[in-house]
């Protein structure tokens, strides 16, 4: 209503209108006043961040590192701050694994492979509060160079690896800043399994760990894995360079299958093709009859299987092993065993700190074994299978299932993970291997067996030519392939045998996982191709 | 002989040279007198050492020789002779001392010409030592075709003296292909331990060629322990009980019922109280072997059993042997005549 309308009643109009126009007042008053205090709320904090940001330089993102200055700068490792090294001003890299800010404080973890410990910035007069929010919202993974004061605790902090000690901020600048949003968390891929399922907290599937390899590999468990490893290849060829053995490379292209047809791959070679070679076998032999006596060769194996199993992969690193013996094929046995037996203890001796790791996130049984190795007969394992009820023919191969049963009663009756199944039948062994002198149903090889799995398959190899001929006839071969081979035996060869591990596969047995691809660290199989 | 005599007796005192010569003779031909007198009496097969003069007595003046200095042809068959009778007099010693041999170890069935100093490689006691007949198959199972292999897992610090024992008896009744292990989880282990069941066999790399395996795991384990038949028999634990199980494998226990019970108690008391015991409690044990060993040759009645085996290894163990009362002291004495107890010896030194 308009003042135009209402000229009879004025003196209540009056009254109305100034009641109204009161209450009109009121309001814009009490809004302009609402709005004029807001305005002097962030004049005043802009004021206060403008005035109080006087630690502008100590915390910021740096340019990219593109070698700008050599600085002399010690950095110190996260490991080595103990409190023995209180109060003294250092700098580190480390990666953020997590900021919490609480108030005026922000607390900081810092990683840096298995060791972290914590850090503190606080509002004070070396920090401001731009400076502990910068510190809060550094995203995780982040790489940080921090100068700091080292500090003892009173009370011990037990989620760090450094419990004694944390670090008070000085300066904190990002050397190279992680996106926000990251494929997977550490802490939930570090998860056992059972504990996922019951607190509701998510565990990282296999696949996705896969996918996002270069962040599950900062996990402690892959980096406990994969130390691990290098220490099983490290002790497998110190132990073999001890006992007298020589290193040698072989080819990978090759011009002919050597385990025989179809798991192989081919690969265009120019105008014709080539395979990739499923084990240095034939090499191997012919370094033997090249007068090398003991040789061994760590590289890689290509293997054409469909199988999408837990232990199979494509492409795996084998181990493998060849050596001239003087009368009996047991001193080839004694040889590769007592090697086996010098890892497992150097293992256990030098690397407990990763096995407990491991088992962290992977509980398993400690592995045991025997020295000297125990070695059955192939008869008697399958008497112990009769005995368990399974049905098998004297000259049959074990199969898996039976493998694993098998491993299981040698486990109960001799308390070992780790022994030798000796004199395999003929029948079921490739066309080079020696048969058994006595007994035209067995031959002189074998297979080494941890926790139940397969992980060496050896033999005496046959060295005269004309035996090779005559074994590659009866398995049908063509010989026209394998002329290269069978000739190496022509011109003087000593008995040899040999044996090829898995190191994938050691690693996977003696730690007690379930699949093999935790211990490959970019694992190929049928379905896998990348990373 | 009596012509020297009187040659002797008539001369004149000043003729010293020649009567020292004589004199010598004299002694010679005594001594020849002696050695060829009781052997003639007991060995009747001797007919040709007749009691004659001795082509030697015709020569007294000359000496040994002719004139011309040559060694006579009797000379020479009288050596022969003496060779001989030297010979049959070390064999009889033998026989004597076996028979000594017997005397003191009450009823064990000897082979004589075995000697009491038998090292585990040579020449051991036969088997008779434990009669009855057993049979493997029926001890142990149905042959499946493969070596039978006995697993037993002993603590390093405390070696099973008894299954040693047991183990070279075994060997010598069975083709036994033993085998010693470490285990991972034992830390260090002495290498007399490590060879106390005997070289390997030059056959071992052929399992399948022995009746019987004895392998033997040296393992952290609170508590001896067999296993053989995994299916079929759960562990045995103990040393007294798998000391048992051995035992059967040699010799049946003794049929009756009373004497099979006194073998039991006899292990039992050897083990528990003989091994483990207080000083006090070995002592007593000790008394008790004296009085039982006052009325019986062996521990458990005439014949050796295992009580017998059990008692000796655990005394031997517990360094009570010098102590002990004289009838165990001389049972300690028949045990070791017995030639079985060489590697628990052994081991000890």
């Amino acid at each position: 209503m308009t003042k135009e309308e209402a000229p009879g009643a004025t003196e209540e109009e009056q009254q109305a209108q100034s009641k109204k126009g009161l209450k009109k007042q009121q309001k814009e008053a009490e809004k302009a006043a609402k709005k004029a205090e807001k305005q002097a709320k962030l004049a005043a904090d802009q004021q206060s961040t403008e005035e109080e940001d006087f630690a502008k330089d100590r915390y910021g993102v740096s340019a990219m590192v593109q070698s700008q200055q050599k600085l002399d700068r010690v950095l110190v490792r996260v490991q080595d701050l103990i409190p023995e090294k209180a109060d003294q001003l250092i700098w580190l890299r480390a990666r953020v694994h997590t900021s919490r800010a609480k108030g005026k404080q922000c607390f900081l973890v810092l990683r840096q492979q298995q060791f972290n410990l914590q850090a503190l910035v606080a509002v004070g007069d070396r920090a401001s509060k731009q400076m502990v929010k910068f510190a809060a919202n550094i995203t995780k993974e982040s790489i940080v160079d921090v100068e700091a004061f080292v500090r003892t605790v009173e009370q011990k902090i037990e989620s760090c690896s450094q419990q004694d000690v944390e670090l008070h901020i000085e300066r904190i600048f990002v050397i190279s800043q992680a996106e926000p949003r990251l494929p997977l968390q550490l802490e939930d891929a570090v998860r056992p399994d059972g504990d996922g399922e019951e607190e509701g907290r998510a565990t990282v599937n296999q696949d996705t760990k896969l996918d996002n390899r270069v962040i599950d590999l900062r996990t402690t468990t892959s980096q406990a894995i994969f130390r691990l490893q290098s220490g099983v290849c490290q002790l497998f060829r110190d132990t073999l360079t001890e006992k007298g053995f020589v290193e040698i490379q072989t080819p990978k292209i090759i011009s002919a299958a050597s385990e025989g047809g179809a798991n192989v791959f081919t690969v265009s070679y120019f105008k014709t093709s080539a395979y990739l070679a499923q084990s240095p076998q034939l090499y191997k032999q012919m370094c033997i009859c090249g007068d090398f006596e003991k040789v061994f060769c760590v590289g890689p194996v290509f293997r054409a299987e469909d199988s999408n199993t837990h232990r199979h992969l494509t492409e795996f690193v084998g181990l493998d092993i060849e050596m001239a013996f003087s009368y009996h094929y047991h001193e080839v046995i004694d040889s590769i065993t007592d090697t086996m037996v010098r890892i497992f203890k150097g293992l256990r001796d030098n690397f407990q700190t990763e096995i407990q790791t491991v088992n962290k996130q992977f509980p398993s049984e400690p592995f045991k074994f025997l020295e000297p190795t125990l070695r059955l007969e192939y008869t008697e394992a399958v008497a112990m299978l009769h005995e368990a009820g399974v049905e098998m023919g004297d000259e049959e191969d074990l199969s898996t299932p039976n493998e694993k049963l098998l491993g299981r009663l040698v486990k109960e009756k001799y308390d070992t993970d780790f022994y030798v199944l000796d004199k395999y039948p003929l029948a079921v062994r490739p066309f080079y291997t020696m048969p058994d002198p006595n007994n035209p149903k067995y031959s002189n090889s074998y297979d080494m067996f941890m926790r139940g799995e397969e992980i060496l398959s050896g033999a005496q190899r046959v060295h005269d030519a004309q035996l090779l001929t005559d074994r590659a006839n009866h398995h049908q071969i063509d010989l026209e392939k394998i002329k290269a081979y069978i000739d190496s035996f022509r011109y003087g060869a000593p008995p040899h045998g040999g044996g090829g591990i898995g190191l994938e596969r050691v690693c996977m047995l003696y730690l007690g996982l379930h699949n093999i691809r935790q211990t490959s660290m970019f694992p190929r199989d049928p379905k896998r191709l990348t990373p | 002989m009596q012509q020297t005599l009187t040659l002797y007796l008539q001369l004149p005192l000043f003729r010293r040279l020649k009567r020292n010569a004589l004199f010598i003779m004299f002694i010679v031909h005594l001594l020849l007198y002696l050695l060829t007198l009781p052997v003639i009496m007991s060995l009747s097969d001797d007919d040709d050492i007749s009691y004659h003069r001795s082509p030697l007595l015709l020569n007294t003046q000359g000496g040994l020789n002719t004139q011309n200095g040559e060694v006579e042809p009797a000379v020479k068959a009288l050596e022969a002779r003496q060779d001989e009778i030297m010979r049959k007099l070390y064999e009889l010693k033998a026989a004597v001392e076996g028979l000594a041999k017997t005397v003191t170890t009450p009823d064990a069935d000897l082979d004589l010409t075995v000697s009491s100093s038998s090292s585990l490689s040579s020449q051991s006691p036969t088997s008779t030592t434990f009669r009855g007949t057993t049979d493997l198959d029926a001890l142990l199972g149905k042959d499946l075709g493969a070596l039978r292999d006995i697993v037993i897992n002993a603590n390093p610090a405390q070696p099973p003296l008894t299954l040693l024992v047991l183990h070279s008896v075994l060997c010598q009744r069975y083709r036994v292909l033993s085998t010693v292990h470490v285990h991972s989880s034992a830390s260090s282990v002495p290498p007399q331990l490590l060879s106390c069941l005997g070289p390997r066999h030059p056959d071992s790399y052929a399992r399948q060629m022995f009746q019987l395996g004895f392998t033997l795991i040296w393992k952290d384990v609170p508590k001896l322990q067999m296993k053989f038949s995994v299916q079929n028999m759960c562990p045995v634990e103990g040393e007294a009980n798998v000391a048992r199980f051995l035992f059967k494998l040699l010799s049946p226990y003794p049929s009756d019922p009373a004497v099979a019970t006194l073998v039991d108690s006899w292990v039992d008391t050897a083990f528990f109280q003989l091994a483990e015991g207080s000083s006090k409690e070995r002592a007593t044990v000790l008394r008790a072997l004296n009085a039982a060993l006052g009325r019986n040759p062996w521990l458990a009645g005439p014949e050796f059993s295992l009580a017998d085996i059990a008692c000796y290894c655990c005394v031997l163990q517990s360094a009570s042997a010098s102590s002990a009362p004289t009838n165990v002291q001389r049972w300690i004495k028949a045990c070791e005549n017995l030639g079985h107890f060489g590697p628990a010896k052994l081991y000890l030194k």
